[in-house]
């Protein structure tokens, strides 16, 4: 069965391009997420086998997003994709407990490689 | 103006936007070549309008908020022919009139280029500056100067950074408007060893 991802980014745009590369892969998006607060809703309903989580994003931020979603379940495969990839922005990310970390704008291959990496 | 603060600020220029387009040529699968070294100006508001075509001008402006180590304003400006050959080379299509899909991946375009632009300082300086959820404005220049300069207190200059570049031969012209706060400005040049005078 093809492993589940939840899309979190504030842009429809962004949603729309990583939902391409990760259904042209094989997976099954159940979901896309236009902030953090939807992410951790959307993640108590769905619980996704993956999920993409942008940083900056209206109401709840991705690094708080991570946080409650790791609470709810120390298990869940976060990688984010986020532009903003400065170094004390990875590792506040990291150590609240994301899989992987990608700046935009990053290439298909990449995304694909890091889904695979934290998915199996 | 003092040379050396007019120079260091053409340094950064250089480096911030040239990640900044770099970043956009990756996003347009590499279509993108920069033609012109960008050009860093610090001039007075009403000076600044001119230079970037005048306050009547209709352009697409992306704007954030600058917070951490160092807090100021920053933006991307873009012609509104600009901004719909990009929007065109982004999603692949080609509407007269700008939609939701086109607003939003100019929105994510001028997030990346100002990130991007952001990184790169962060970088060289360890200051953490992080933007906030982008704004975007479609209007008469002047009216997007008043968005962008809202609660940025601008005293009397801003820097702007004038960019020409091309993607599959057509032009694309614009403008990265870095407007840190005084102190800030200080706080980077110091980074840098410059020392105030």
């Amino acid at each position: 069965m093809a492993k589940t991802v939840l899309i979190t980014d504030d842009t429809a745009f962004m949603r729309m391009t990583l939902r391409n590369v990760i259904e042209k892969n094989g997976y099954e998006v159940v979901g896309e997420a236009a902030n953090g607060e939807e992410a951790i809703t959307l993640y108590q309903e769905l619980k996704p086998d993956l999920v993409t989580m942008d940083i900056t994003m209206p109401k709840v931020d991705g690094i708080t997003a991570i946080k409650e979603i790791m609470k709810i379940d120390p298990q869940a495969k976060i990688i984010v994709c986020s532009a903003m990839g400065q170094k004390p922005m990875v590792i506040e990310a990291l150590s609240a407990g994301a899989k992987d970390f990608l700046v935009k704008p990053f290439d298909a291959e990449r995304v694909v490689e890091s889904l695979r990496k934290i998915g199996s | 103006m003092n040379e050396m603060k007019l120079d260091f600020l053409r340094e950064l220029a250089n480096i911030g936007t040239g990640h900044a387009t770099t970043a956009l040529s990756q996003m347009l699968d590499g279509k993108l070549f920069q033609l012109v070294v960008p050009d860093a100006q610090m001039l007075p508001f009403t000076e600044a309008a001119d230079y970037m075509g005048g306050l009547e001008k209709v352009v697409v402006g992306i704007f954030v908020v600058i917070s951490g180590d160092v807090q100021g304003h920053m933006a991307c400006l873009h012609p509104l022919e600009s901004a719909r050959t990009l929007i065109r080379l982004l999603t692949g299509e080609d509407k007269p009139e700008i939609d939701e899909m086109g607003r939003s991946a100019l929105q994510e375009l001028g997030n990346i280029m100002v990130t991007s632009f952001l990184n790169a300082l962060s970088k060289m300086t360890n200051l953490l500056m992080m933007p906030s959820v982008p704004g975007l404005a479609i209007d008469m220049a002047g009216a997007v100067w008043e968005s962008i300069l809202a609660g940025a207190e601008v005293a009397g200059e801003v820097t702007v950074i004038r960019t020409r570049f091309s993607a599959e031969g057509e032009a694309i012209e614009g403008h990265i408007i870095f407007l840190p706060d005084e102190d800030d400005f200080n706080k980077i040049a110091r980074q840098f060893g410059l020392e105030e005078h």
